[in-house]
């Protein structure tokens, strides 16, 4: 639905996006993670027309597009990083608003405000100014907000960040609904778990370049995926290396500890055990986190 | 423009929510409006002058009286401190010097240990004087009164006193010259009180002293001393009648005031007493042609002496060589005669005084009040005007909706559209209620107040335009706030909302010919106060026409710049 080809940016001198490839299929949810000044939010604004790309295309349905054209604007929602309502209006009064602005009849705005009041669970604050609201209903407000004209795709720019356990889950919830619907939605994060539950797809930014993308799996897995730890002593290495080249493992050796990697680990790991019966011990199976991809792959290892 | 009513309605719930932005836009020029209206709703009252009348004030005698008392050294302590600034003199004849020329008028002597006396003196008010006399009479084991001075001190040295007291009394009513002008006799005080009745509130004070005072303490806003001889160089015109006039400067408003009224008030005397002299000039022409008394002298008029050679010439018809010299005797007075008719009547003219009789342009006396209101309703345009434009194009940034809204169907213009209307609706709205105020309420002279509204609109266009181009610098209303405050408060000063334009320096007029508030000024009070129809104000209203259109496409194109 949206791709951007060899998207780059810079402010003065500072290169906030360094030839960005991404593509977000219809329907996908899309995860951009990345720190603290990767672009993300750079890149959220080159795609909702707020900033023009330095150099590099955006290609909406498979044609090049200048973002600001109204074409693709109304059919694009965005949920800024910041929170973006007026504070000394109600939840109903900001919805109403956008839904005039965005040229929605009066008869099927109200149906419309109302519908979003009820999804985003507001109705009892509804005609509460929004300032009072907590965080959490601020975020909800903020994502209906940019749902008042029904896009196809919408762009999440960290919705949960500042955002307590309990609201966190209850935003996610709408979010599934909103991929429930089959509205492509392109989200940024930090947040791993956020990113691991939400997402289909992700990409890794990290100082404005792309440094890898995939499904959750494929990211968790490139770093070896799952491994197995064991101690095992000197001696046993022609079978350890037999039994992992059968099953397609790799390992490697630190003093008396051997690390076990490679796809499908659990499956695998009794044909292991029963092979090295009786020399094994301290066995630790550890699950790789998409925290620890990130962190690797911030750190440039890979 | 889609989208622009509902905008428009949003940016008012955002004003009247707010308490602040409803104060600071839409109550605070009405505060403002209350406390010039409350400043200046006494207006026209008039100045008050003190009026210390020194001539004739030679006219007075000292009191003297001798107390017996062993509490000597107690009562001049008391005296000390109940004088208020006391001087010392260093014997009788100084401290008397000092009474006479009205520095003090009151003097306590006391002997000291050593046989010589300490003078002390104060200028004090009846009822202080009446207190001290009081105490003194406390203190007193035997009272004596003297009818002289050389009695008194002779009592001092002697010891028959231990202690002296002196109150200088004024006879009034004393005998001072008077003058007469129109239909009355006037002494020196009489004269000012007479003349500046209208435009001044004269009090009298018995001394200088007491009169700078009250200046300083902003009783009275000038002092008028009336030198000694002062009706007597009116009268004779011997020499110049000075009036000596101090005026604190300090507020130079109120400086100008007081001077111009007593300029006003001093020069109707003089004419009073030219036109008094002139006639009396005048009659004594008269008497050389019709004879009678010509100041004091008794002399035979020249029609009777033309008569008396009529006569001569009749009575000398046989004696022709008399005949000729007595031709030239009538000749001459008759001659004389026309001349001083002539001479007359050019006095008489002469002594007629200029007379202005001030009227306004727009048909009625202005007061102070009514001068204030089109500066301050241009202020007003401008405050409101600016602090709407920027603070609602900035509130979009502080609440981050122009991304938002940004990405709406809305107009292409419609943000700044809405702004622009919403803010012109209320500095219109605004400065409509002011005026009406002011007239209704204030009593404020507005000679058309419609056309008055149409250089309002016209105004608050450029002041909208201006705050617009302040939203593009600041992304939070506080700081839209400061921006907008060091934006105004130069241009209030450089216009003519404070000091007249005519007054600046040549390059500063240029300035003010620069901000629009200038034009605003001038159309305002042009149409309220000068009675101007609007092809008078044409040009300011273009002006401020063609500003606002300018600083209306400046700001807007800034702010919508910056979105990007
Ligand atoms: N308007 C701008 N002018 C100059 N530099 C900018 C501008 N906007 C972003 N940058 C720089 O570009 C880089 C990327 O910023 P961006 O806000 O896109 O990061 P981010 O991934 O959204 O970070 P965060 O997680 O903190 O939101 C940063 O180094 C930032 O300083
Ligand atoms: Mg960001």
């Amino acid at each position: 639905m949206i791709a951007v080809r060899g998207l780059s940016k810079e402010f003065d001198g500072v290169k906030a996006l360094r030839s960005v490839d991404l593509e977000v299929a219809r329907g996908e949810a899309f995860g951009l993670i990345g720190p603290n000044g990767a672009g993300k939010t750079t890149l959220i604004r080159i795609l909702t027309g707020q900033t023009p790309p330095s150099s590099g295309e955006v290609l909406f349905d498979g044609e090049e597009i200048d973002p600001l054209q109204p074409g693709y604007r109304l059919r694009i929602g965005l949920v800024p990083q910041e929170p973006a309502f007026y504070g000394r209006l109600t939840a109903r009064e900001n919805l109403a608003l956008l839904a005039r602005l965005y040229g929605i009849d009066r008869q099927s705005a109200s149906g419309r405000v109302e519908w979003l009041l009820s999804w985003a669970g507001l109705e009892e604050h509804a005609d509460r100014q929004a300032r009072h609201y907590s965080r959490g209903m601020q975020q909800r407000l903020s994502l209906a907000m940019g749902l008042v004209h029904r896009p196809d795709i919408i762009y999440l720019d960290e919705p949960t960040s500042g955002l307590d356990p309990e609201a966190r889950v209850s935003l996610w919830g709408l979010i599934d609904l909103l991929a429930g619907e089959g509205r492509s939605i392109f989200l940024t994060t930090h947040d791993m778990e956020e990113a691991d539950r939400i997402c289909d797809r992700l990409a890794i930014l990290v100082e404005g370049s792309v440094r890898e993308r995939g499904t959750p799996q494929h990211i968790k897995g490139l770093l070896g995926a799952d491994r197995v730890e064991m101690r095992l002593p000197a001696g046993s290495e022609g079978e350890l290396e037999a039994v992992c080249g059968r099953l397609g493992l790799s390992w490697r050796r630190e003093g008396e500890i051997v690390t076990v990697t490679g796809p499908e680990l659990p499956d695998k790991l009794p044909e292991i055990v029963s092979t090295l019966a009786g020399r094994v011990s301290d066995l630790h199976y550890r699950e790789v986190t998409l925290e620890d991809a990130f962190l690797r792959f911030m750190r440039g290892v890979d | 423009m889609r989208g622009m009513a509902a905008l428009i309605i949003k940016d008012w719930r955002l004003i009247i929510r707010n308490r602040l932005l409803l104060v600071v836009l839409v109550i605070y020029p009405f505060l403002i409006m209350g406390v010039i209206g409350a400043a200046f709703g006494d207006a026209g009252r008039p100045v008050p002058i003190a009026l210390v009348n020194m001539d004739g004030a030679d006219t007075g005698e000292a009191a003297w009286t001798g107390i017996e008392t062993d509490e000597a050294q107690g009562l001049q302590r008391r005296f000390r401190r109940r004088g208020g600034s006391v001087r010392e003199y260093e014997g009788m004849e100084e401290a008397m010097a000092a009474m006479a020329v009205g520095e003090v008028n009151v003097l306590l002597a006391s002997a000291d240990t050593d046989g010589t006396a300490a003078w002390l003196g104060a200028e004090l008010s009846r009822d202080e004087i009446d207190a001290i006399e009081q105490d003194l009479r406390g203190e007193a084991d035997a009272w004596h009164e003297f009818s002289t001075a050389e009695e008194a001190a002779a009592s001092l040295e002697e010891g028959r006193s231990d202690v002296l007291f002196a109150v200088w009394e004024e006879d009034y009513p004393y005998i001072a010259e008077t003058i007469w002008l129109e239909g009355e006799n006037h002494d020196a005080s009489a004269l000012v009180q007479r003349f500046g009745r209208d435009v001044t509130e004269i009090r009298e004070y018995a001394s200088e002293r007491l009169a700078r005072d009250d200046l300083k303490r902003g009783r009275v806003d000038a002092v008028i001393v009336l030198p000694r001889g002062f009706v007597h160089a009116l009268k004779t015109l011997d020499e110049v009648a000075v009036l000596n006039v101090i005026i604190d400067q300090s507020n130079l408003v109120k400086a100008e005031f007081a001077e111009t009224s007593i300029r006003g008030f001093t020069s109707r005397i003089k004419d009073g007493v030219v036109r008094n002299k002139t006639e009396a000039v005048v009659a004594g022409l008269y008497v050389l042609v019709s004879g009678g008394d010509f100041f004091g002298t008794e002399v035979t008029g020249l029609e009777q002496i033309r008569e008396n050679l009529l006569d001569l010439k009749e009575a000398t018809g046989d004696r022709p060589d008399m005949q000729g010299k007595v031709d030239v005797g009538i000749e001459l007075a008759e001659t004389v005669i026309a001349d001083i008719e002539d001479a007359a009547a050019y006095l008489r003219g002469t002594a007629l005084p200029i007379e202005l009789e001030v009227s306004s342009v727009a048909g009625r006396v202005l007061s102070a009040k009514d001068a204030v209101v089109p500066s301050l309703i241009a202020l007003s345009i401008l405050w409101t005007g600016v602090l709407c434009g920027a603070i609602l194009m900035v509130i979009e940034d502080e609440e981050g909706m122009r991304v938002r809204l940004g990405l709406t169907e809305m107009g292409a213009f419609s943000l700044v559209g809405s702004k622009l209307l919403l803010a012109t609706a209320v500095v219109f709205a605004q400065s409509a209620v002011m005026l009406a105020l002011a007239v209704a309420v204030f009593g404020v002279f507005a000679s058309n107040a419609l056309l008055a509204l149409v250089i309002i609109a016209a105004a608050s266009f450029s002041c909208i335009g201006i705050g617009l181009v302040i939203a593009a610098f600041a992304r939070q209303v506080a700081g839209a706030v400061v921006l907008s405050v060091l934006v105004s408060f130069p241009l209030i000063f450089m216009t003519g909302a404070v000091f007249p334009l005519s007054q600046m320096p040549g390059f500063m007029q240029w300035i003010a010919r620069a901000i629009p508030l200038t034009y605003a000024i001038e159309a305002l009070s042009g149409v309220m106060l000068r009675g101007e129809a609007l092809a008078d104000v044409a040009w300011q209203t273009g002006a401020l026409l063609a500003f606002g259109a300018g600083l209306l496409a400046l700001g807007s194109f800034l702010v919508r710049r910056r979105s990007v």
